[in-house]
């Protein structure tokens, strides 16, 4: 990898006899977040991959080491700092499934209210940023980024009326949520889903069908089944090449159960089922999102008093791992607890991580321009992937 | 061109391309004529939801004009980042923080010690316009905290509100046992 | 005055009207993507952005020339000029009215088609000299993608020459006068299928040629970064940038002039280069319109269209139209 011989110009045989090493990222612009990709290039050809990672590395593991049950729930949602509840969530949970707690109806209808809604904005931004690597920043990308990032920001809006913050929050504590609903919520949260319901038409619209995206997107990357399940992908990749894998089925956490809602699954395995599925999901998403509104039952959010002092949540001896069905895949947490008010280690599962797996089994054949959209529709977030 | 394209011959496809062209562009000609979202900030700012967590400040007591801060270290202890250094000093009826620094360009606004502050002493504002060229100017001590306090607008919550809202009510506690699946809590 | 004095003066006006009028489309194009994303383009440099293309331009010439210490630094740096000259050299032949223009050629739309498929010269040697991986990639994609693009273009822009019987530009603009009945003006655009057909075929093969979305992998922002200008800054960028959207102008000016009927239009005779200007523009935002809705195609995608489609679509189009015109003219309506 770190060949010398890499750094060089090579002749260029535009018929494809010599091979030419190039260099995406990790600045790039459409790198989806700091990510090295060095491709062996033949003419327009894509022979070989090597992908690079790291550089967003900030000890999270460690960092979950030295900080309390009660500070680094906060601190979760910079994982996957795009869909940053799911974080949360997945750590709140494996500390209350080893410390044996119990979560109230509500804390846990709320829970799976606010993934949803952060699934939708996660999904949103998904859109954008694949159509602005596909279509260009100076094109029919920009336009439909910026119908996204703007459905996106009402989302957002929702969720800084809850929380007080925009993208990272700090929503989940261990027992349930740290906020209710103010008054009020529930009428603007109907209606901005109504509204990207509406704008999600338009969206499929301007791109179903359209032949110049369908010409970017059919065909291209394609996972097949066994593949999917050998590498350990999971989340729309999975569900896209055949596997109807969701955690919200598998093992129903929060309250899911409750809940009626299809797990939108596709058999071609290339982005555009990808992007089917992630569509598709949208409208199960707003689905759910109706139904908690509809069934929100009254009672306290969180099982435990509010948080007083920091060494206030005590998690007895034991270990265990917590799932979510993050935007991007399975979200895991695996928690070794000591007794103490902080764990004794905490690892991890990013889904971005596991997905990035199969690049270097899909990207070989295509050509330079299929990368991008191979990225865009795998749809990584490097701070899962890094940590 | 498309490869999966039904095989309804050559005018077939064409007339599928033209249409999905016409809707695209149909579409970008909608949003032609809506109301652009932007916000002319800062001649216009948009409306902050009340529990906007916004710059730290630390208040004075409404009735009496004290300091509220009794200089207990919950928020130095319980923040993440540790950006809090607080000093206590020791008088006869309360105690007061002697010194109290918030480094808030390591700031992550994550409203913990809001959370856990006993008086309400410390809140967060509904404004984030502190902007400077000079990180020096973003190390808060005590006197610019109460300045800011004094400056903008409150948001919502306090810590006893906060924990008001998360501690569950006296006679629900026995409705905690629910959906109790085997092994998990969820 | 003598003849040539006349001339040169005319060009020189030609040439100070075009550099402005880009310049203030670059802000045009700004303001209608931006409204059509949900925003306001350019706003506070002037009232409503009308200063922006002024403050862009004063930008460019303050900037840094940085050459690349390995570039070929002869074809670097005469690659921006190589590839603004033909760009300029198109509006030559384009007559804003009847009599005004600087050299009515009796091969106009010849020398038009000719002189602006030469930019590919100049991009090619900014590709090249640029010592730049990325640069080189697009810069062999750019020619792969004009030259195929070249044909149908031709082809297209031929439909107007044949129907009117000329290649002189103010003799196929003369040819759009008039009305038929129900009032319908007597543009090529109007002509029963042929029209709309090669107008159509007119506007997708200038996308191509000009490199604009969705043909614009060559520049590719995602994976080129700029492609062939990767290495170019302050005014040679600004040369570059000048050269594209003035060569983007010439073939809308050329579209409404074989398609739209060039100066035609109501009111009196000296409003005709307004309405040509109007006309131009209509036919630069539908461009801007397409650019601004669709995502790119691969290179290998653009090629396909070109020769599978464009190339023999254009053909028959052409051929049509030839058919059509002997037609008519052995006697039929």
């Amino acid at each position: 990898m770190t060949d010398p011989e890499a750094r060089h110009v090579l002749e260029m045989g535009y018929g494809g006899s010599e091979r030419l090493t190039m260099n995406m990222g990790p600045q790039h612009p459409s790198a989806h977040g700091v990510f090295r990709a060095i491709l062996t290039l033949e003419g327009e050809t894509v022979a070989a991959v090597d992908a690079v990672i790291g550089y967003l590395h900030r000890c999270h593991e460690k960092l979950g080491e030295s900080l309390t049950y009660t500070q680094y729930p906060s601190i979760a949602s910079k994982t996957d700092y795009v869909a940053a509840m799911t974080s949360e969530l997945a750590y709140v949970r494996a500390a209350e499934i080893v410390g044996k707690f119990e979560v109230p109806k509500r804390a846990q209808y709320l829970r799976v209210l606010v993934a949803e809604l952060q699934r939708i904005a996660s999904h949103c931004l998904w859109l954008g940023t694949w159509c602005l690597d596909m279509g260009g920043a100076l094109g029919g990308g920009a336009t439909v980024f910026l119908y996204c990032i703007r459905e996106r920001e009402t989302v957002l809006d929702l969720f800084e009326a809850l929380v007080g913050a925009r993208l990272l929050y700090g929503f989940h504590q261990v027992g349930g949520t740290r906020y209710d609903l103010p008054s009020g919520w529930t009428d603007t949260c109907r209606r901005t889903i109504d509204q990207i319901d509406a704008r999600i038409s338009e969206y499929e619209d301007m791109l179903e069908g359209n032949a110049f995206f369908l010409a970017r997107a059919q065909g291209v990357g394609v996972i097949s089944r066994e593949l999917a399940q050998e590498v350990g992908i999971s989340g729309p990749l999975i569900r896209g090449s055949g596997v109807a894998y969701d955690v919200r089925r598998a093992e129903p956490y929060s309250s899911y159960e409750d809940f009626d809602f299809k797990v939108p699954v596709e058999t071609a395995g290339d982005c555009y089922a990808r992007y089917r599925v992630r569509m598709q999901e949208f409208r199960e998403s707003i689905k759910i999102v109706r139904q908690v509104l509809d069934g929100l039952p009254e009672g306290p959010i969180s099982s435990r008093p509010g948080v007083k002092s920091v060494g206030q949540v005590r998690v007895a001896k034991g270990e265990g791992y917590a799932r979510v069905e993050g935007a991007r895949g399975e979200v895991g947490c695996y928690l070794v607890a000591d007794g103490g008010a902080k764990p004794y280690r905490m690892k991890w599962r990013g889904a971005s991580f596991s997905n990035l797996a199969v690049l270097p089994h899909i990207i070989p054949g295509h050509k330079v321009a299929d990368v991008v959209a191979i990225m865009g529709s795998v749809d990584p977030v490097f701070g899962e992937v890094d940590r | 061109m498309a490869p999966e394209a039904k095989a309804r011959g050559f005018v077939g496809e064409l007339v599928d391309l033209v249409g999905a062209v016409a809707r695209a562009m149909r579409v970008t000609l909608i949003n032609l004529f809506r109301k652009p979202v932007t916000v002319h900030y800062p001649d216009v700012t948009r409306p902050y939801p009340d529990r906007f967590r916004g710059v730290l400040a630390l208040t004075y007591d409404k009735e009496t004009g004290e300091e509220n801060c009794i200089g207990c270290r919950l928020c130095e202890y319980i923040c993440p980042p540790q950006v809090i250094k607080v000093e206590m000093l020791k008088a006869e009826k309360r105690n007061y923080a002697k010194t109290f620094t918030l480094e808030l360009y390591a700031c992550e606004f994550c409203e913990l010690c809001v959370q856990v502050c006993p008086t309400d002493a410390i809140i967060m504002m509904k404004s984030f316009d502190v902007a400077t060229a000079d990180r020096r100017e973003l190390l808060f001590d005590k006197d610019r905290l109460h300045a800011v306090g004094l400056q903008f607008e409150p948001s919502w919550a306090t810590g006893n509100l906060l924990r008001d809202m998360q501690s569950p009510p006296k006679a629900a506690k026995t409705e905690g046992a629910h959906g109790k699946a085997a092994g998990g809590s969820e | 005055m003598p003849s040539a004095l006349y001339a040169a003066i005319v060009a020189f006006i030609v040439l100070n009207a075009v550099i402005g009028m880009v310049t203030y489309v670059t802000l045009l194009e700004r303001k209608f993507a931006a409204r059509m994303q949900s925003r306001i383009g350019p706003y506070r440099v002037g009232p409503h952005g009308l200063l922006q293309p002024i403050a862009d331009a004063l930008k460019l010439m303050m900037k840094e020339d940085v050459v690349p210490t390995l570039a070929d630094r002869s074809v670097y740096n005469l690659a921006p000029i190589v590839f603004l000259v033909p760009c300029m050299l198109i509006f030559a032949t384009i007559p804003f009215a009847p009599g005004l223009g600087v050299a009515d050629l009796n091969i106009g739309i010849l020398f038009f088609l000719a002189v602006s498929a030469m930019e590919i010269v100049g991009l090619f040697m900014a590709g090249w000299g640029s010592n730049n991986k990325y640069a080189l990639l697009s810069a062999m994609r750019a020619v792969n993608q004009i030259i195929s693009y070249d044909l149908p273009f031709i082809f297209a822009a031929l439909v107007p020459v044949v129907l009117a019987g000329s290649l002189r530009l103010s003799d196929i603009a003369g040819a759009q006068a008039g009305f038929w009945p129900w009032l319908l003006p007597h543009w090529f655009i109007f002509y029963p299928v042929i029209g709309q057909l090669a107008f159509i075929a007119y506007i997708v093969t200038t996308l191509a040629a000009e490199n604009r979305v969705p043909f614009d992998i060559l520049e590719a922002e995602s994976e080129l970064v700029a492609g062939f200008r990767v290495e170019y800054s302050g005014m040679k960028f600004a040369l570059i940038q000048l050269g594209e959207y003035a060569h983007a102008i010439g073939t809308s000016f050329l579209g409404a002039l074989l398609f739209l009927g060039a100066w035609s239009g109501p009111g009196p005779a000296w409003l005709g280069p307004f309405w040509f200007l109007l006309k131009a523009m209509l036919v630069f935002l539908i461009i801007t319109w397409i650019r601004w809705s669709f995502v790119r195609i691969r290179v290998d995608q653009i090629l396909a269209i070109s020769w599978k489609l464009m190339l023999p679509a254009s053909l028959l189009l052409l051929m049509g139209s030839a058919a059509w015109v002997a037609w008519r003219s052995a006697g039929g309506a």
